[in-house]
């Protein structure tokens, strides 16, 4: 049987740098390179850095 | 000396002021003075509640520890001191109160949240330096450290 075509666009989650569990989840295509970004953390009322987190089988 | 405490105490809030003025301090440490403790009626012997409730009694002393008067309150257990000499007796037992992990492990994580953000000037400016993103290569992977 053939494999389930994967989805053009992958729900990724953006992890607060300030390292408080604070994070943020969208959408981005799966080709397109991982997200990251400055933006408020509500825990130290600051902007801080996002990254986006690790995914299953790498960051592609 | 005198008036120099009297206009300290004048700066305390008012609901300190009218609590010492009702029970100045020293004069109400027995069972059957001290508002905040229950007393027995000596005639019918039935129990009174204190004057204050604990929730009562708790406002009352952390408005005094932040103003350095909580010693000069009565005999409570909503006392800072007291409660530590409480918190000792139990340690000197060996009773170990284990608490909840959220409490076990929050100096630890609030420690690191503080180093992270001495760091962060750091990190957004290299993060900038490497286009945004784009060059990046140390991605998190989001386990939680405790």
């Amino acid at each position: 049987m053939a494999k389930k075509a994967k989805s053009r666009t992958v729900a990724v989650r953006l992890i607060s740098m300030a390292l408080t569990g604070y994070y943020k989840t969208l959408v981005r295509p799966r080709a397109h390179h991982p997200l990251s970004m400055i933006k408020y953390d509500p825990i130290v009322k600051r902007n801080v850095l996002f990254l986006e987190q690790k995914r299953k089988g790498g960051n592609k | 000396m005198a008036e120099q405490f009297i206009s300290l105490a004048r700066q305390l809030p008012t609901r300190l002021q009218t609590f010492f003025a009702k029970y100045p301090p020293g004069t109400c440490n027995t069972a059957r003075t001290n508002p905040f403790k229950p007393t027995v009626h000596t005639v019918t012997g039935k129990w009174h509640n204190p004057v204050f409730s604990y929730r009562r009694q708790a406002e009352l002393c952390k408005m005094a520890r932040k103003w350095g008067v909580e010693e000069l309150l009565p005999h409570s257990k909503k006392r800072s001191d007291i409660r530590e000499e409480q918190r000792l007796k139990r340690v000197a037992k060996g009773i170990h109160v284990k608490g909840t992990k959220e409490e076990r492990t929050l100096k630890a994580r609030l420690q690191m949240r503080m180093k992270a953000m001495e760091n962060m000037p750091k990190l957004i400016e290299e993060w900038k330096r490497r286009g945004h993103g784009k060059g990046w290569k140390e991605w998190p992977s989001g386990k939680a450290r405790f």
